[in-house]
């Protein structure tokens, strides 16, 4: 068994209603545990969609999402291993920063006391003590995002999915919450797919990146060489020249 | 430094003693005087007190079933993106907005009166018939309103909701409800508030003993028990629960903009909810298109060319004309004048105060329409003779009444061309008329048309304060179909119905296109 999340001819179509247009794709790729692979590419490249597709919030055409050898894509969103951090609104406003860590085991609430235990853990994991009856309003961006990667983590899913999570952040604050990204997902070997509009970003979290384009995986390799990469036209007019 | 202009002061001025003057003839005018023993007396009578309570006892029923029953009609909708048909609905539920209440009133005795589609027989007038046309008008109301909560809710919600796997309750829990707990009790007071000062219809399907309201009260104790100081008490009860239910309002004020997209939420859901939402959108479209539909089919079987030769209803379609377009321009003005003096005071960051003299424009509902008619006709009949005045005072009064709407539909876009453009056109010395017509006149082109549209049917539809004044000789289509109402009438009153509905439609359509037309908001 390869330990590993796999994808393959995975395919869908983009239906864009504002122009009336429909844009087909198909992606690629591999990713091991412990990993975090960055995705970058322009927008409306198809990015979101292939995050969307392995959440189970799009539905495939075709194509096959493998974890651990083990097919995943036929699972509704809830039973999938996987778990989604987006730019914003991760938080549900209205409940304190416990109750949201909490809905992520159990959305009745009823937790045993273990469970309980767990969310204290996440919380001390993620430096938020004491911020358990806080509501999001009272946190900074960059503890909210904290919030809904305890609640990540208690859900103890195999797959992470990052859509820019950290693009309203402050560069240091970017930083601190990639270390603490990484060292989570290579503690619990976890697999890690980034979309993120900052290269630097990239180089910081990924070994590896893939450079999306037109609806499919164009390329993958290690992340400084594609950054440096400018032969190739579609990441020279993303990049631009040096 | 930019000062604030002061071109709401001579519409606060005319509002003031629109409100003043009658409130305080009702209190001082001798021998109707509310103090007075006679009046003292009838504090203490049962009637007062039955009325009293059957007024607030049906606004409450009213708003209950409208936002209980709404709550279920915008869920299925929000949550039902492509339902056919999906935008049509949406505009068939702005409709009640724009029918006469005296039509809908019609529209209803044909589906549930004897020998109608549902009949209910006599049970229908009194309270059943109140309730069902109060949840003609306020459901879909009450629908437009609290929709936009459902997409205030931000699409990683719903995803989240589905990689939680929250149920259909723990969304309803953790998404919709926050969601809609802001917004509901200012559409609850809202509600409430329409439906304790609605008159038309406690006329024509209530007004027995058992089920008159105050507003209802007021009127009979005018026009047919000639009892002025009955009427003042009446008013005066009428305008402290409106101030009460206002200073709530106020105290609320979150009231969501009824301006709806047809996107649909990303909230997947099973086979068995989908045809369960689709029942209950059904329904509901079948209960609002049902009185129109079964109006029209009788107006059809009705004498129709007889209806049409009438002189007399030529004559009170002009009437109406006349006091819906008046109404309108007046309303326009006054709306435009008062919003110009609040956009220099939120440009000038004065918020609060902008806020408040908006607010004034909303005076009407705080003190009803059929309190200032009151007022103004113990003012006036010492003196003269009211009826001679009754076109003017309609006018007046309905353009109060559409005050707030053309407030609420000029508001945004003045605001904003204020912030936006007034340095730029300060630095180009763009001003006056120069600065309408190039810069004001193309964005507020659409929200003018629509609010002109609005208050003319509104207006032309009003059953209110023209039954106060209204004579044979000034009578209009609202009136002249309630006097065909009260007589039986009932084939010429559909003929009647069918025609002010299309003629308040045709009106609202052209003032829209032919004002609003080219402009873009």
């Amino acid at each position: 068994m390869v330990e590993m999340l796999s994808i393959s001819q995975l395919s869908f179509s983009y239906t864009d209603t504002e122009n009336n247009s429909v844009m087909p794709m198909s992606f690629d790729l591999q990713a091991e545990r412990g990993e975090i692979l960055s995705l970058i590419g322009p927008s409306g490249s198809g990015k979101t969609s292939l995050l969307n597709l392995i959440a189970g919030f799009n539905q495939a055409s075709d194509g096959k999402i493998l974890l651990d050898d083990k097919e995943i894509q036929q699972f509704a969103p809830a039973q999938r291993p996987v778990s989604m951090l987006f730019q914003s609104h991760n938080l549900f406003p209205h409940l304190d920063v416990f109750t949201n860590i909490a809905l992520g085991i159990r959305p009745s609430l009823k937790l045993s006391n273990e469970e309980q235990q767990a969310v204290g853990e996440a919380l001390v994991t993620l430096g938020l003590e004491g911020f358990n009856k806080r509501k999001p309003g009272q946190l900074s961006g960059g503890q909210q995002q904290r919030v809904a990667i305890a609640r990540a983590l208690v859900r103890q899913h195999e797959i992470l999915l990052l859509d820019e999570p950290f693009a309203a952040l402050g560069p240091a604050m970017r930083t601190e919450l990639i270390e603490v990204l990484k060292e989570l997902v290579s503690r619990r070997k976890m697999i890690a797919l980034m979309v993120s509009h900052q290269p630097t970003d990239a180089l910081l979290a990924s070994k590896r990146t893939a450079f999306i384009d037109n609806g499919g995986v164009t390329s993958i390799q290690e992340t400084a060489d594609l950054l440096n990469n400018r032969q190739r036209k579609e990441i020279l007019n993303y990049l631009g020249p040096k | 430094m930019h000062k604030p202009g002061k071109s709401a002061y001579p519409v606060l001025a005319i509002l003031a003693f629109m409100v003043l003057a009658p409130m305080i003839a009702l209190l001082t005018v001798p021998g109707t005087s509310f103090i007075e023993s006679e009046s003292l007396a009838f504090w203490k009578s049962a009637y007062l007190r039955r009325v009293l309570i059957f007024s607030l006892w049906q606004a409450f029923l009213s708003t209950v079933l409208s936002i209980s029953l709404a709550l279920i009609v915008a869920r299925a909708f929000a949550r039902h993106g492509k339902f056919p048909y999906r935008s049509f609905i949406l505009k068939l539920f702005g409709l009640p907005l724009v029918v006469p209440a005296v039509v809908a009133v019609f529209g209803i005795v044909s589906v549930f009166g004897s020998g109608g589609w549902i009949p209910l027989g006599r049970s229908l007038y009194g309270l059943n018939g109140i309730l069902l046309a109060h949840i003609f008008f306020n459901l879909p109301l009450a629908v437009r309103l609290l929709l936009p909560a459902w997409q205030s809710i931000p699409k990683q919600h719903w995803k989240l909701a589905q990689q939680l796997g929250l149920n259909s309750w723990q969304q309803w829990k953790y998404l919709e409800w926050p969601a809609l707990r802001e917004n509901l009790p200012g559409v609850g007071v809202l509600v409430f508030m329409l439906c304790l000062t609605s008159f038309a219809v406690v006329l024509t399907l209530g007004g027995g003993p058992k089920s008159t309201t105050l507003e209802v009260a007021i009127y009979q104790s005018l026009r047919f028990d000639f009892e002025p100081s009955q009427a003042v008490v009446l008013a005066v009860l009428q305008f402290s629960l409106c101030a009460i239910v206002a200073m709530f309002s106020f105290r609320l004020q979150k009231l969501p903009e009824v301006e709806i997209t047809s996107s649909s939420l990303q909230c997947p859901v099973d086979l068995k909810t989908l045809a369960l939402n689709s029942i209950i959108l059904l329904v509901a479209v079948t209960y609002v298109a049902m009185p129109i539909l079964a109006m029209l089919v009788d107006a059809l079987n009705g004498p129709i060319l007889q209806v049409l030769m009438n002189p007399k209803l030529w004559r009170s379609a002009a009437f109406s004309l006349i006091i819906g377009l008046s109404a309108a321009m007046l309303s326009v003005l006054a709306a435009w004048l008062i919003l110009q003096s609040s956009s220099d005071l939120y440009y000038i960051k004065q918020k609060r105060k902008a806020g408040y003299l908006e607010m004034v424009g909303s005076i009407v509902y705080v003190v009803p329409p059929l309190v200032i008619g009151t007022g103004l006709f113990v003012l006036i009949a010492p003196r003269f003779n009211v009826f001679d005045w009754a076109i003017p005072i309609v006018i007046l009064v309905n353009a109060m009444m559409g005050l707030p709407f053309a407030i609420r539909s000029l508001g945004p876009t003045m605001r904003q061309n204020k912030m936006r453009y007034q340095r730029l056109c300060e630095s180009l010395n763009l001003k006056g008329w120069d600065r309408f017509k190039t810069i004001d006149w193309p964005p507020l082109r659409k929200p003018i048309g629509l609010a002109m549209a609005l208050v003319t049917a509104l207006a032309m539809g009003d059953l209110g304060v023209i039954a106060l004044f209204g004579t044979p000789e000034t009578t209009t289509l609202p009136l002249l179909l309630y006097h065909q109402l009260s007589a039986y009438l009932m084939s010429e009153a559909a003929v009647t119905a069918a025609f002010l509905l299309g003629f308040c439609l045709l009106v609202f359509w052209l003032l829209e296109g032919l004002i609003g037309g080219g402009g873009d908001a």
